[in-house]
């Protein structure tokens, strides 16, 4: 089978914009059709011309201008303007995956839900932490029922937040947090981001604790590490730093995400992953559409 | 209210104004306080004495200010240009006269994103001038810097005048804004010098009046505040800060001034002269709530007093331009105290 | 004679030293015991403050609401005040409902590098018209310049004042007058200092920040805090007014506020064992003294080393998980030994 490539538009060209960028380009899957910024000056879209790639400095102008460039576009703005630009991106017909904490579309954790994703048209990456986290919480539901109780903490290095992290830490608490009731089908959730200023900056890290009676983790030491391994095709920095313990009434798991150093500093694995899990869901859709180009062809044939 | 401040302005002052007459006005960061005042003035100016002044308010906001000032924005001679003036490329070219006046005021935002408050200030403006040096029929450009240009003012220094050359740590991270400023200054210094732009500088202090939002966390906006609330009035800080307060209408009519008649390289304080200290200004403000208010000062042991001073010299302006308060610190919190109230019990 | 303003967080950090299960009964006793001796402000909560009980830090026996609203009935003239960490603490989940309950006073804290985090919250406060201060955390791991930078960022922010927390009790006092002197000198608004005990400096420390021009002091009754806990506000009180300074607290009856503490509050006396010493000296977060003990004891390793390599990476206040992965290296790396 032949698989045609699925053309995409990058809206934002900021430190994550520029990033995805990077990944687009290295994908079998994905063809990177126009990079949109607001000013052609700006480093992320001096980073696009010198890689070749078609820049345009009008926002999200650009896709109504010349709306048949792409059929999916990832919005990397911020949750304001993603407010603004879903309704012209679902009137144009596109596939939007939402790296902005804006909560419009629905929750895309590809290790978790990929599949049912395929039927959305605006997907949110959730956030960091919950991209990191919320496999691990599934997997605990899965495993010991309807959890009481779930908690997730995250430190990240100073240098990775940026001023719209710094000023939205509320905002990380609760998306997270719904992430984590959405997937892990707990009663109640809890989410801590922490920054850390050390120098050299810390990798991230993030511990998710359930509240649980002494119990038999075989199991759940298997399902993490199948999970894990899910994750490492799209996370190839992420890695589980201590397997599932029983430790004082709770259960404990911690991972460190490291980031492939794309565009991006390597210890920032929170920006990575947000940006890994996208690609992921990106490339899903490519593939999908393949398929169901071959089964039209196919089916005309026979 | 604020029409009937801007009318009692202008009752003599429109004929200082003439220039204007017949024109195009841009005015960035337009959707403002000081933006929303010279629309204000504006309508007046046309509504009154037919000055058929039209008005291009460019502003990142402009959808909020049509849902705060209806009247405004649904004029026809007011057309919002929603944009961010570091994307400024072209201007439509009937603009005769330009404000400059955007970047935030909110110096929380300043210390929290200072990269983003210099790129503002500095790449904004010079965005706006390399589009403003192809305007056809351009005929001045005020540049609305900032009274912190001058850093610290120093205690035997009563008022600021435009020349003094001031003193900025340029490595504090609260120097984002006032070297920016500095900066945006020297680019409009830049600007005039080598593509021959007209421009005056406006360096404004501080000033009181209806639409200042009560919440940012400034000393006359919390007084109001706290007398609103019925108070006590609470004064963190020192109290032996001085600070001058122009009322907004004047400062509209200032800048309008400036622009209209301010002589190219001239630069003007835009402010009151009369320094007051935040204890005298507390008082002034509990003197006007009926049963008076309790006042609370912070707990400051043994500071050095006087307190810091920020004050300007308006000699300049009241000698080239006529310029002079017109509305008093008494009369200014009255009416403001009003129009807060007012606005409270329309909500 | 100067003033000086007292701040008691006796039922907040307090709460660390007992594992944060203070309980209704204990609250309402305290909080009536600082009104009788004039306490100015007293500070109740989960030792991280508003929307911290978690299995990280330590589940809370009451909820904030539960806390506050029986400080609330027993405080007339004392304000009462709470203690938020952005990244725990949210406006809507937390701050919002705390002040709708009649909080007075808010504190918000942040690692000492970290002041941005604190833009949000303090705006908040201060536009429902609250008092808000901001506070730096583990304030021995920023150069004083740093310190400086980060309070005039608070400052912006519009805190009427900003508090130095030692949260480790790594200072010396010649680092305090140092770290307080600048900021007095620079800033325009209130510094405060919260000691720690950890090396037996606390008092030592806070009379160094009122010497160098601090104008707000943490005490908390009998030292009840975390680690080897706070400068100990009988004492501290007493060598104010010794000194020459008025804190407006009656003697006797803050005499009588330690007995009470004492009496009702405190479990084990603070004292200053090795481990607290041992964290003073790594520069580890004192809240982490009650985990590392017992997950030590779990692990079969020795606490201080736990310590000691805590501090070698340095984790700041939040990061209780590392705790665990410490120690499992710890006793894999014994395991691994010959």
């Amino acid at each position: 089978m032949q698989t045609e490539r699925l053309r995409v538009a990058i809206l934002g060209s900021g430190n994550i914009g520029t990033d995805l960028l990077i990944k687009v380009l290295r994908s079998p899957h994905l063809d990177c059709a126009l990079f949109i910024g607001r000013r052609l000056g700006s480093p992320g879209m001096a980073k696009a011309m010198s890689l070749g790639v078609r820049v345009s400095d009008q926002g999200i102008d650009a896709i109504i201008r010349e709306p048949d460039c792409c059929d999916l576009v990832f919005d990397a703005t911020s949750a304001e303007d993603h407010k603004r630009h879903w309704p012209v991106l679902d009137r144009l017909g596109k596939i939007a995956i939402d790296l902005t904490p804006s909560r419009v579309g629905a929750m895309c954790v590809p290790a978790v839900n990929l599949e049912a994703c395929m039927d959305c048209r605006n997907l949110n990456m959730v956030s960091c932490g919950g991209q990191v986290s919320v496999p691990l919480a599934h997997v605990l539901g899965n495993v010991f029922g309807p959890l009481e109780y779930v908690e997730v903490v995250s430190t990240i290095a100073s240098r990775s937040a940026g001023p719209a992290t710094r000023l939205n830490m509320d905002e990380y608490v609760l998306t997270t947090e719904q992430g984590l009731l959405t997937f892990s089908s707990a009663r109640r959730a809890k989410a801590i981001l922490n920054l850390n200023p050390a120098d050299p900056p810390i990798i991230m890290q993030t511990t998710v604790f359930a509240r649980m009676p002494q119990s038999d983790l075989t199991r759940l030491a298997l399902a993490v590490d199948l999970m894990v391994d899910r994750i490492r095709q799209y996370v190839p920095g992420y890695q589980l730093i201590v397997p599932p313990v029983w430790e004082n009434g709770r259960i404990v798991i911690m991972v460190r995400v490291q980031g492939r150093g794309d565009y991006l500093q390597r210890f920032a694995g929170n920006l990575d992953v947000i940006n890994c899990a996208a690609l992921e869901t990106a490339e899903a859709f490519a593939q999908s559409r393949s398929r169901d180009r071959d089964e039209v062809k196919h089916a005309c044939r026979s | 209210m604020m029409q009937r401040d801007c009318r009692e302005t202008l009752a003599e002052g429109h004929r200082a104004l003439e220039p204007l007459r017949d024109s195009r006005v841009l005015i960035t960061g337009g959707t403002g306080f000081l933006g929303t005042w010279l629309t204000e003035m504006t309508a007046c100016l046309n509504d009154l004495y037919g000055f058929n002044t039209r008005l291009l308010l460019a502003s990142n906001r402009a959808s909020s200010f049509k849902d705060r000032m209806p009247h405004l924005a649904a004029r026809p001679d007011v057309h919002l240009m929603e944009c961010d003036v570091r994307h400024i490329v072209d201007l439509p070219e009937d603009v005769a006269w330009v404000i400059h006046a955007a970047c935030s005021p909110d110096s929380r935002v300043h210390v929290s994103d200072p990269l983003r408050t210099i790129d503002v200030l500095v790449n904004g403006t010079a965005a706006l001038l390399s589009a403003a040096a192809r305007l056809p029929n351009l005929r001045n450009i005020l540049h609305v810097s900032s009274g912190w240009v001058y850093g610290a003012q120093p205690q035997e220094l009563l008022r600021i005048p435009e020349d003094f050359w001031g003193a900025l740590s340029p490595t504090s991270v609260s120097a984002a804004y006032a070297e920016g400023k500095r900066c945006a200054e020297t680019v409009c210094a830049a600007y005039r010098n080598q593509q021959r732009l007209p421009m005056v500088t406006a360096r404004p202090f501080t000033f009181i009046g209806p639409c200042q939002a009560l919440d940012k966390p400034w000393a006359v906006n919390n007084f109001l505040r706290d007398a609103l609330l019925g108070g006590p009035i609470r004064i963190l800080g020192d109290p032996q800060t001085v600070r001058s307060f122009l009322y907004a209408s004047d400062m509209a009519f200032w800048m309008f001034r400036a622009l209209a008649c301010g002589k190219d390289g001239q630069c003007f304080n835009i402010g009151s002269p009369e320094g007051t200290t935040l204890h005298e200004l507390a008082l002034k403000i509990a003197a006007q709530v009926s049963g008076g208010l309790e006042i609370t000062l912070p707990n400051l042991s043994a500071k050095a007093c006087p307190g810091p001073r920020f004050v300007p010299d308006t000699a300049r302006a009241q000698e080239s331009l006529g310029l002079k308060p017109t509305v008093g610190l008494d009369e200014a919190i009255r009416r403001t105290l009003a129009w807060n109230q007012w606005e409270q019990a329309t909500a | 004679m100067s003033k000086l303003s007292i701040h008691d967080p006796t039922l907040r950090d307090g709460n660390h030293a007992v594992r944060h299960q203070l309980t209704a009964e204990q609250i309402a006793l305290y909080a009536r015991a600082a009104e009788a001796a004039g306490i100015p402000t007293v500070e109740v909560g989960h030792g991280n403050g508003l929307g911290a009980s978690s299995l990280q830090v330590g589940l809370s026996l009451l909820d904030d609401a539960t806390m506050i609203c029986t400080a609330r009935e027993n405080l007339a003239r004392t304000k009462l005040g709470v203690f938020a960490i952005p990244g725990f603490a949210t406006v809507d989940r937390d701050l919002r409902p705390a002040l709708d309950m009649g909080v007075d006073v808010v504190r918000i804290g942040a690692h000492c590098t970290e002041a941005d985090i604190t833009q949000r919250h303090i705006s908040y406060v201060r536009e429902r018209g609250k008092e808000v201060y901001g506070i730096l955390m583990m304030c021995h791991m920023a150069p004083q310049e740093t310190l400086l930078e980060e309070c005039r960022k608070i400052e912006s922010y519009g805190a009427e004042g900003v508090v130095l927390m030692d949260s480790a009790g790594a200072l010396l006092p010649s680092d305090v007058t140092a770290r307080i002197e600048l900021l007095v000198r620079n800033l325009g608004i209130p510094v405060g200092f919260h000691a720690h005990n950890n090396l037996g400096l606390a008092i030592a420390n806070a009379m160094a920040a009122a010497e160098a021009g601090a104008s707000i002091l943490d005490g908390c009754a009998r030292g009840f805090g975390a680690g080897a806990g706070n400068a100990q506000l009988e004492v501290l009180v007493s060598v104010l007014e010794k000194a020459g300074y008025t804190t407006g607290v009656n003697l006797y009856k803050v005499l009588d506020l330690g007995e009470v503490a004492e009496q009702h509050l405190v479990t084990s006396m603070p004292s200053i064992k090795s481990l607290s010493i041992v964290s003073g000296l790594a520069g580890v977060f004192s809240g982490f003294a009650k985990h590392v003990e017992q997950i030590a004891l779990e692990y079969g390793v020795d606490p201080r080393d736990i310590f000691f390599e805590l501090g070698r990476q340095r984790v700041v206040a939040g990061q209780e998980d590392r705790i665990i992965e410490t120690a499992e290296a710890l006793r894999a790396a014994k395991g691994n030994r010959p």
